[in-house]
C-alpha cells in the first residue's frame, strides 16, 4: 500500500533541534478552504512549507463520465463556486467544439456579461478575504456587500446566487429579463466610484502595503516555469490574458486593457502586485460589461442541440479566462452519451506548486499573505 | 543620510495619513444603512415573495398537466426524481402516474428538469423554507396515495397547458407539512423498475 | 396547519417588550449605578478618622477597639471587590459596544435581539460560557493550564484600585499610583506565557511567545511616555497628576506641552500593543494563529481571558485620560469649589456627593471616548507583522518617547503662561483637525454613488 501522504511530506522535513513542524490547516481560517500546509519553521521563519491537498476531492472529473454532457453542467459550478459562470462557459465551449456547434451571438454576449459579472464577484471575495487574512476584518464585509449586488443581479437572470448552471451546450439557458441592463449599469456606476473608497480603506493603507510589498516576489521566469496563470501570472509582469490572446466567444469585439503588475509598492511580482491586478481587473470587467450591454444583439439564445447529445469520438479543449486563471476543460468523447474523460485544469492547482519554493525564508504571516495573494480555492485544487 | 531621514519621517507621515483615511472611511460607514435584512421577523413581506420570479427554489409539480413523459426524471443528473407509471386498471387505454417523488434533500436546484418539461408541470417555486425532523420527509410526494394515481395529461395542440399558478400548490403542500411527523417506513425499491 | 419551525418564533424581546426594557435598563444603568453609589458611600471611610467618627455616632467606640484595623481592612476589601465586579460589568458592556459599533462599520447590525438594542447579549454570553464543557487537552500541563487565566485576571483587577474615577472616588490613592499601574498590568503577560506553554500546542506557543515579546518591548516606550506627564506634575500619584491639570482642554497636559501631545499618541499606541489590540493583536491573530495563546481554552476560562482583554482597554483608556486628558476635572469647576462644599461634618454633604458624581461622569465619558477609539482602530486597520511591530517599537516609538522626555525636561522650566499659550494653540489645532475629519467623513459618503447618511436598520 502506498505510503500515506502525510508521512511522505513529513519525511521530507528534517527539522533541526530548534525547528518545529506544524500544520497550517486543514481547518484554518486563512487557507481558503481545506488545505493543509505542512510547515517546518524556525521560530517565525519558515524553512519550507509543503501543501497537502485532497481534502476536498469529490471525484468531479469521474462524475463527468457518468451524467452525460448536459447533466455535467451543474457540476462545473461546483468546481469553482465563486466564479461559476466562467466554469460553465469553459465546459460548454469544449463540448460545443466536440459537437462542432456554433453558438448564437446573443448567447455569446450574455455569457460574456454573466462571466464578467462573476469575475467582479470573485475578485471582491479574493480581495476581501485577503484583507481579512492580513487582519482587517471590515473590508471583508464591505467586499461581500458589494458582491451581494451582483448575486442579486445574477439571481434575477437565472434564479441562483452561487451555483448558476447558466450556460448550456449551444448557448445559455435564460434570456436577460426586463430592466436587467439598467440595473447592471446602475451597479457599475456605483462600483466605479466605490473602488476609490476601497483603495483608501485598504489598498493604500500603509500597514497593509508594508505587509505585502516585496513579499514572495515571483519573477517572470518562475511564474512561467511553474505554470501560473491568470492574475498570478499578470502580477509578475507578463501580459497574457486568454480573453485577448486566445479570444473566444464575444471577447474579440470588446476593447479592454490587461492590467499587469508594475511593482508600484515594492517589486514586480510581489503580493501587492497580485492584489492590485485583481482590483484593476474589476474595473476592466466593468468596462467590458458596459460595451457588451451597449452592443447586445438580438436573436436566439440557444442553438439546436439534441436532448442527450452524442458527439462523435474525439477530443476537444475549452479554454476560458476564469477568475483564478486559465481554466481548461479537456473532454474526450467515445461516441456515447457519456463522456469518456473530462479533465479540468484550474489555476489554483498550478498555484499550489509554487508555494513550496516561495515559502522558504518567509515568516508565518508572510505565508498567509502569499496564499491569499495567489487566490486559491480548495474546490478548484482538489475537484 | 538625507534619504534615510526622508524615509524615516516619510514613514511616519504615511502612517498618519493612513490612519486618517481609514478611520474616516469606517466612520462614514457607521452613518450608512447596514444592508442586513432582518429575517425572518422584521421583513415587510415574506422573503419568498421578495425573490425574483426565476428563483430556483423547491420543485412543484402540477399533476393535472403532467404528461408522464419522464423527461424530467431522465434529465436529472443525480436521480432525484422517481416516477412510477402504470396502466389505469379501470381504463387500459389511459396510463397513470402512481408515484412522483422528488427528494428535495438531495436536489441541487440546477433546473435541468424544469427545462425539459413540455407543459411546465414541474417548475421551481420561490419557496425555500422547509424544516422537518426526519430527513426522509423532505421527499415531496406529488402523488401521495398510489391508490389515487394521476392520469397522463394529453396536451391540446395550439393551446397552453392550464397549469396552476406557480407556487400555489407548493404553499398548500408546505402548509400541510408537520415538523415532527415520523419518518415513513422505508420500502425497498423494486430492482430496475424505479428509474424514471 | 402551520409549520412551526424555529424561524417562526418571535424573540422574547418582541413578545415581552416591557420586561426586556426593564432588564436592559437594570443591567445597563441600575447595576453600575448601584455599584457606584455603594462605592461613593464608602469613600469617606477610606480615612480612618472618618471611620472612627461615624462609629462613634452609632455608639461604638472603634478608636480603642483592637479590631479597628481589621474593620478598616474589611471596608477596603469590600470597596476593592466592588471595583473588581465593576471590571466584569465593564468588560461585558464593552463587548456589546464593540459588537454594535463593529457591526455598523461593517455594513451590518451587531447583536440586536436579546434585550433592548441587544444589550443583554453579553449577559447571555457570560451565562453560556459558564455552562460550556470544561475541556483541558490531555497532554496539557493541568495545573498551569488552570492557573493561567488567573494570572491574567490578577494583572487586570489590581490596577483598578488606583484608577481615579472621580475627585475622591478612588479606592487607594497611592503616591506611586502610576508606577503601580504599569507594574501590575504587566502581570497579564505572565498569564499569556503560562497559557501558551501549558496548552501543549505549537500554535498556542507561537501566540504566547509573540505576546511576551510584544508586551515586554512596548513597556519601554509606554513607560517613557508616561514619564512626560509625571515630570509636568511632579508626582507619581494619579490624583496628584489630575489635580495639576484643569477641566478645559487647554488645561490638559496633552495640550499644555507639545511633547506631551506626541507622548499621548505614543502612549496610546504602546497601550494598544500592551493590550493585544489590532493592529497589534499578533498573539491572538485570528487569521494566522487561530486564537493563539488561548486556542485550547473554552468555556469560562476563555471568558476570563477575553474579559482581561476588554477590561484592559478600560485600564489603558483610564490611564491615558488621567495622564493626558485631564482625568475627572470638570470644565469650569475647580477642586477648591468641590472641597468647599464638603461641609464641616465628618460625613460629607449631599452637594459634595453630587459633585463627585459629576466628576465621575466626566471621567467615564472621556474614558469611553478612548475605548471607542480603540474599538474603532481595531475594526479599521490590518495587523502588523512581528518584525514590523518590533521595528516600530525600537526604531520609532522609543526614540520618539525619549525625545519627548528630554523636551519636557526643558519645558517644565518655562513660565506657566507659555504652557497656557501652548494649551490654547494645540487645543484649537486639535479642534480644527476634528472638524476637518468630520468634513472628510461627509465627503466619503458623497463620493460613492448610491450612498447616503441613513441611521435606520437597528
Amino acid at each position: 500500500m502506498a505510503e500515506p501522504v502525510e508521512r511522505r511530506i513529513l519525511g521530507r522535513m528534517s527539522p533541526s533541534d530548534e525547528e518545529i513542524v506544524i500544520n497550517f490547516g486543514p481547518q484554518h481560517p486563512s487557507t481558503h478552504g481545506v488545505i493543509d500546509f505542512v510547515t517546518q519553521t524556525n521560530g517565525e521563519i519558515i524553512r519550507r512549507s509543503i501543501p497537502d491537498i485532497g481534502y476536498l476531492h469529490r471525484g468531479l472529473e469521474k462524475i463527468g463520465e457518468m451524467v452525460g454532457y448536459p447533466g455535467y453542467m451543474p457540476f462545473t459550478d461546483r468546481i469553482d463556486y465563486l466564479a461559476a459562470m466562467l466554469a460553465n462557459e469553459g465546459y460548454a465551449m469544449a463540448v460545443e467544439r466536440l459537437l462542432k456547434l456554433e453558438v448564437p451571438p446573443r448567447a455569446k454576449y450574455l455569457r460574456a456579461i454573466a462571466g464578467e459579472l462573476c469575475r467582479i464577484s470573485n475578485h471582491w471575495v479574493a480581495v476581501g478575504t485577503m484583507a481579512s487574512d492580513i487582519g482587517a476584518s471590515t473590508p471583508l464585509t464591505h467586499a461581500l456587500r458589494e458582491r451581494e449586488a451582483i448575486n442579486d443581479l445574477l439571481e434575477e437572470l437565472c434564479g441562483a446566487r452561487l451555483t448558476f448552471n447558466y450556460a448550456r451546450i449551444g448557448g445559455v439557458s435564460f434570456d436577460a429579463p426586463e430592466g436587467w441592463g439598467e440595473k447592471i449599469l446602475r451597479y457599475l456606476d456605483h462600483l466605479d466610484s466605490y473602488v476609490q473608497e476601497w483603495d483608501r480603506l485598504i489598498s493604500l493603507n500603509q500597514i497593509y502595503v508594508k505587509r505585502l510589498a516585496k513579499v514572495a516576489v515571483i519573477s517572470r521566469e518562475k511564474a512561467i516555469a511553474y505554470g501560473l496563470c491568470g492574475p498570478n501570472l499578470r502580477g509578475s509582469g507578463i501580459a497574457w490574458d486568454t480573453r485577448r490572446d486566445l479570444a473566444y466567444g464575444a471577447y474579440p469585439e470588446f476593447q479592454f486593457d490587461v492590467p499587469v503588475g508594475q511593482g508600484k509598492m515594492g517589486a514586480v511580482g510581489d503580493c501587492w502586485d497580485r492584489y492590485a491586478v485583481r482590483v484593476l481587473e474589476m474595473l476592466e470587467s466593468s468596462k467590458i460589461i458596459r460595451q457588451a450591454l451597449a452592443k447586445l444583439p438580438e436573436g436566439e439564445i440557444m442553438a439546436k442541440v439534441a436532448r442527450k447529445p452524442k458527439p462523435e469520438a474525439g477530443e476537444a479543449m475549452g479554454r476560458v479566462e476564469s477568475a483564478r486563471g486559465e481554466m481548461c476543460y479537456y473532454v474526450v468523447s467515445d461516441g456515447s452519451e457519456n463522456a469518456y474523460r473530462v479533465r479540468v485544469r484550474t489555476g489554483s492547482f498550478m498555484a499550489m506548486g509554487i508555494i513550496e519554493e516561495m515559502s522558504q525564508g518567509l515568516m508565518i504571516a508572510d505565508l498567509i499573505a502569499l496564499i491569499a495573494s495567489l487566490d486559491v480555492v480548495a474546490p478548484e485544487i482538489d475537484r | 543620510m538625507p534619504e534615510t531621514v526622508r524615509n524615516y519621517f516619510g514613514a511616519i507621515t504615511d502612517v498618519v495619513q493612513t490612519f486618517w483615511q481609514g478611520l474616516s472611511v469606517t466612520l462614514s460607514h457607521m452613518l450608512r444603512r447596514p444592508i442586513t435584512i432582518q429575517y425572518p421577523d422584521r421583513t415587510e413581506k415574506r422573503v419568498a415573495d421578495m425573490l425574483p420570479a426565476r428563483y430556483r427554489g423547491f420543485l412543484e409539480v402540477d399533476m393535472a398537466v403532467c404528461t408522464g413523459c419522464l423527461a424530467c426524471a431522465r434529465a436529472c443528473p443525480i436521480d432525484v426524481i422517481k416516477i412510477a407509471v402504470d396502466k389505469d386498471p379501470a381504463n387500459p387505454k389511459q396510463r397513470v402516474i402512481t408515484q412522483f417523488d422528488i427528494d428535495e434533500s438531495k436536489c441541487m436546484f440546477c433546473g435541468l428538469c424544469v427545462e425539459q418539461c413540455p407543459t411546465s408541470a414541474i417548475a421551481h417555486t420561490r419557496e425555500f423554507e422547509s424544516t422537518v425532523r426526519a430527513v426522509e420527509n423532505l421527499v415531496f410526494r406529488w402523488v401521495p396515495d398510489a391508490a389515487k394515481p394521476a392520469p397522463f395529461y394529453r396536451p391540446v395542440k395550439g393551446q397552453d397547458a392550464p397549469r396552476a399558478p406557480v407556487g400555489s400548490i407548493m404553499r398548500v403542500y408546505l402548509g400541510s407539512q408537520v415538523w415532527a411527523a415520523p419518518a415513513p417506513a422505508w420500502a425497498v425499491p423494486a430492482p430496475g423498475k424505479d428509474k424514471g | 396547519m402551520k409549520i412551526t419551525t424555529a424561524l417562526d418564533s418571535t424573540s422574547l424581546t418582541t413578545r415581552y417588550p416591557k420586561t426586556a426594557l426593564a432588564t436592559t435598563l437594570f443591567f445597563m444603568l441600575a447595576l453600575p449605578f448601584l455599584l457606584y453609589v455603594v462605592l461613593l458611600l464608602m469613600l469617606p471611610f477610606n480615612q480612618p478618622e472618618t471611620l472612627d467618627a461615624v462609629a462613634k455616632r452609632f455608639g461604638w467606640d472603634l478608636g480603642h477597639s483592637p479590631f479597628r484595623d481589621t474593620w478598616y481592612g474589611v471596608i477596603l476589601l469590600v470597596e476593592a471587590t466592588i471595583v473588581s465586579l465593576y471590571t466584569a460589568v465593564f468588560a461585558g458592556v464593552t463587548t456589546w459596544v464593540e459588537r454594535r459599533i463593529a457591526g455598523r462599520m461593517q455594513s451590518r447590525i451587531g447583536p440586536n435581539r436579546p434585550g433592548v438594542f441587544g444589550f443583554m447579549s453579553w449577559v447571555a454570553d457570560a451565562v453560556k460560557m459558564l455552562f460550556k464543557e470544561d475541556l483541558i487537552p490531555a497532554e496539557a500541563d493541568h495545573l498551569l493550564f488552570r492557573a493561567a487565566p488567573y494570572f491574567s485576571m490578577v494583572g487586570l483587577t489590581l490596577p483598578f484600585v488606583v484608577l481615579p474615577f472621580g475627585e475622591s472616588v478612588i479606592v487607594a490613592d497611592l503616591n506611586v499610583g502610576v508606577f503601580y499601574v504599569t507594574a501590575t498590568s504587566a502581570f497579564v503577560v505572565v498569564g499569556i506565557l503560562v497559557s501558551g506553554w501549558a496548552s501543549n500546542s505549537k500554535w498556542a506557543l507561537f501566540g504566547a511567545v509573540r505576546g511576551a515579546a510584544q508586551v515586554v518591548s512596548y513597556e519601554i516606550p509606554a513607560g517613557i511616555a508616561i514619564m512626560v506627564p509625571v515630570l509636568m506634575a511632579g508626582t507619581l500619584s494619579m490624583q496628584g497628576i489630575i489635580r495639576a491639570q484643569g477641566g478645559w482642554p487647554w488645561q490638559w497636559f496633552a495640550c499644555q506641552n507639545p511633547a506631551a501631545f506626541v507622548a499621548f499618541f505614543i502612549a496610546v499606541t504602546a497601550s494598544l500593543a500592551e493590550g493585544n489590540r489590532t493592529p497589534f493583536d499578533l498573539p491572538e491573530a485570528e487569521s494566522e494563529l487561530v486564537a493563539g495563546y488561548h486556542a485550547e481554552y473554552s468555556g469560562f476560562r476563555i471568558a476570563l481571558f477575553l474579559m482581561v482583554e476588554w477590561a484592559n482597554m478600560w485600564i489603558m483608556g483610564a490611564l491615558a485620560v488621567t495622564l493626558f486628558l485631564g482625568g475627572w476635572q470638570i470644565p469650569g469647576v475647580s477642586v477648591e469649589t468641590i472641597n468647599q462644599t464638603r461641609g464641616p461634618d465628618v460625613l460629607p454633604s449631599l452637594t459634595w456627593f453630587c459633585w463627585e458624581f459629576v466628576s465621575l461622569v466626566v471621567f467615564a465619558v472621556k474614558t469611553w471616548a478612548l475605548v471607542i477609539l480603540f474599538i474603532w482602530l481595531r475594526w479599521t486597520l490590518p495587523r502588523v507583522r512581528v518584525d514590523q511591530m518590533m521595528s516600530l517599537c525600537w526604531k520609532y516609538l522609543v526614540p520618539g518617547a525619549f525625545a519627548c522626555f528630554i523636551f519636557t525636561l526643558f519645558w517644565v522650566m518655562v513660565p506657566a503662561s507659555v504652557h497656557l499659550v501652548s494649551g490654547v494653540v494645540i487645543s484649537l489645532g486639535a479642534a480644527l483637525l476634528l472638524v476637518k475629519f468630520a468634513l472628510r467623513t461627509r465627503k466619503n459618503i458623497a463620493q460613492v454613488k448610491g450612498a447616503r447618511v441613513d441611521l435606520s436598520n437597528w
